[in-house]
């Protein structure tokens, strides 16, 4: 990346946090008071962040599966570029949802007194693996990069240590990514999420948006045609699988009949919202990338664009995972006679929602920028940029 | 001497069986509910005797009506529906909790720890009956104007009814604005505040119709009892396995 393109980058990022900050300030004097979520409708613009980040971290076990797990050692070298975007995912998720939570200082207790029947747990056992996984080895890629060119002994025993968190790493990041499609699964009578797809539908949305960043930030800041190539490849697998998954979702939905799975995946297609499932997500995220990556496989730049548009209109596909089914689902009759903003099953973010997302997702920028500056992250010979002394 | 009236009103009756329930040890009772839907007159007086019971904010409601229109003008015909938390025996909000802040206790209902509850709403999503709803810590006098040093003013509206916390669960909370239960899920409980006293639920006293009937459902000589094993009665989404404790009578 040149410096014009950091120096913008960065100012955005800075931008964006003072503008956020408007809405972290309103989160923090006054609790949940200013946001539109409510009872009804539980979940809203935070959650759908919160799985968007969660699915960034995918970008690194990719990354790591390729690399250790079938040896395809051209990938090595974006181990610490893929680490740096998993870490920052896991730190702005951590953030979003203690916003989202009503007692955000009571986290301890999911150690105190942790109920194992339930999802959420399993969630925070899978990120607290995760957190001490990537930490580890982003301490040994670093260290492993610090050592003296000479003191080989010493980089063999940082790639050892790299190797094996890398192989503990495959089986617990592809449960994590599965408990965050069960997440949801699990819960009864829900139109959408109450199947046994859910959990694959996740983890695809998953492996394509983490795909997505890791793949961009390689064409960006790596520039390897030999590593951004092949990527774009997997992105455009991914891509297709997550389409036919995403497919297969609305024609069972409709043939089952089933009047909530129907009135959610109206609300999807046909609702007030429709243009985000319609324009944002399929026409910007993913027909153009997948023009670009069928037709332009072998140019980093259009690969780069692809990708990018896909991590981009992603929250598309998180939001509709989360309202509309939440939205859809009630009693007949339920909020009509006690009636409350609270008690609704309409919901649209507003302004404060916005805010805070806009100051995360900047939070997001900053530190990563900063990271890629302030770390050796990107091999010396390709980032453009100059490391900090 | 027989005990009982020739007519016998059925609150009498009731509350001659939550004494006798009362009576027996906490972990042999199961309390329960049926409400006949065929008495219900659509009132909303148990929401509101709910709502003052449990001094509940803007936004949370333990105990909505449901009104469904059937028909066509002018063959049109209404139809009520109480809709409390139904205290399902087998509760899916139960096994998503991720900290064990709701639990059914030794009595079937089914309550929540509000100090532990961290507030991520997951149960409420899960639970199928929308019985739950989330106390995001609003107040009746956020629009009524400050007038400092006057005898009205919302400071002075608001510390006269609405700061001070109701006693749910039988517990001494602080005062609203305080911590718990704002931020925290809520949910019916069967007054079990007033159980322990010997006072029926207020949804049960405040029925105009006398639609909502109580008791522990383990007694054979309760009214509840009698009252399950009508023909009439149903369930609420009985197939999904969650064994509900309220009743209703079609």
């Amino acid at each position: 990346m040149n410096k014009n393109a950091f120096r913008i980058l960065l100012g955005l990022g800075v931008i964006g946090l003072i503008a956020g900050s408007v809405g972290m300030w309103a989160r923090l004097q006054y609790g949940h008071i200013p946001m539109a979520y409510g009872s009804y409708v539980p979940w809203g613009l935070w959650v759908a962040f919160d799985l968007i980040f969660l699915g960034l971290t995918a970008g690194a076990w990719i990354i790591v599966l390729l690399t250790y797990g079938f040896g395809m050692k051209q990938f090595e070298r974006l181990g610490p570029l893929a680490v740096l975007t998993l870490l920052v995912s896991l730190l702005c998720e951590g953030i979003i949802i203690s916003l989202d939570l009503g007692q955000p200082m009571r986290v301890y207790r999911f150690l105190v007194t942790p109920s194992f029947t339930s999802m959420l747990t399993w969630l925070v056992v899978c990120i607290t693996a995760m957190w001490i996984i990537y930490l580890s080895m982003f301490y040994f890629l670093l260290r492993g990069k610090f050592a003296k060119a000479d003191a080989d002994a010493d980089k063999d025993k940082y790639r050892a240590g790299v190797r094996i968190l890398a192989l503990i790493n495959i089986p617990v990041g592809f449960v994590f990514f599965a408990v965050q499609g069960a997440f949801f699964a699990v819960m009864l009578n829900r139109p959408l999420w109450s199947s046994a797809l859910t959990p694959v539908v996740f983890m695809a949305a998953a492996f394509l948006s983490g795909g997505a960043l890791v793949t961009a930030m390689a064409a960006i800041f790596d520039r390897d045609k030999a590593v951004v190539i092949p990527l774009g490849r997997i992105v455009l697998v991914l891509l297709v699988a997550f389409l036919l998954l995403e497919a297969v979702q609305f024609f069972i939905g409709y043939q089952s009949n089933s009047p909530g799975a129907v009135a959610a995946l109206n609300m999807i297609a046909f609702g007030p919202n429709w243009w985000v499932f319609w324009i944002v997500h399929l026409l910007i995220g993913s027909l153009v990338p997948l023009l670009f990556l069928l037709f332009r496989p072998d140019d980093s730049r259009s690969v780069a664009w692809a990708c990018l548009l896909i991590v981009i209109t992603f929250l598309a596909v998180r939001y509709n995972a989360v309202v509309p089914d939440l939205a859809a689902y009630n009693l007949e009759g339920l909020d009509q006679f006690f009636v409350h903003p609270r008690l609704s099953q309409a919901y649209t973010p507003n302004l404060y929602e916005w805010l805070v997302s806009l100051w995360v997702v900047s939070l997001w920028v900053v530190v990563f920028l900063l990271g890629t500056r302030w770390l050796p992250v990107i091999p010396a010979e390709k980032g453009g940029e100059q490391h900090a002394s | 001497m027989s005990n009982r009236l020739p007519a016998e009103d059925p609150l009498i009756r009731m509350q001659r069986d939550l004494k006798r329930a009362l009576a027996k040890q906490p972990s042999e009772i199961k309390w329960g509910m049926v409400i006949d839907i065929a008495r219900c007159i659509g009132c909303h007086a148990c929401t509101i005797g709910c709502v003052a019971e449990n001094k509940l904010p803007p936004g949370v409601v333990y105990r909505p009506v449901i009104e469904q229109e059937i028909g066509q003008y002018p063959d049109v015909r209404r139809r009520f529906l109480p809709h409390p938390c139904v205290q399902c025996q087998n509760p899916p909000c139960v096994k998503v909790c991720p900290v064990t802040a709701t639990y059914s206790n030794d009595q079937g209902v089914v309550v929540v720890n509000y100090p532990r509850c961290i507030g991520c709403r997951y149960c409420l999503a899960a639970c199928p009956y929308v019985a739950r709803t989330s106390d995001f810590g609003e107040w009746y006098t956020d629009k009524t104007p400050e007038l400092q040093g006057k005898l009205v003013g919302r400071e002075t509206t608001a510390k006269a009814y609405e700061a001070r916390p109701a006693t749910e669960y039988g517990e001494k909370w602080p005062e609203r604005g305080h911590g718990s239960p704002v931020g925290n899920a809520r949910k019916c409980h069967f007054c079990l505040h007033r159980l322990a006293v010997g006072m029926l639920p207020a949804c049960v006293t405040t029925c105009v119709g006398k639609a909502t009937f109580f008791g522990d459902r383990t007694d054979p000589e309760s009214l509840i009892f009698e009252l399950i094993a009508s023909p009439r009665v149903m369930r609420l989404k009985e197939e999904l396995g969650t064994q509900p404790a309220v009743y209703y009578l079609e």
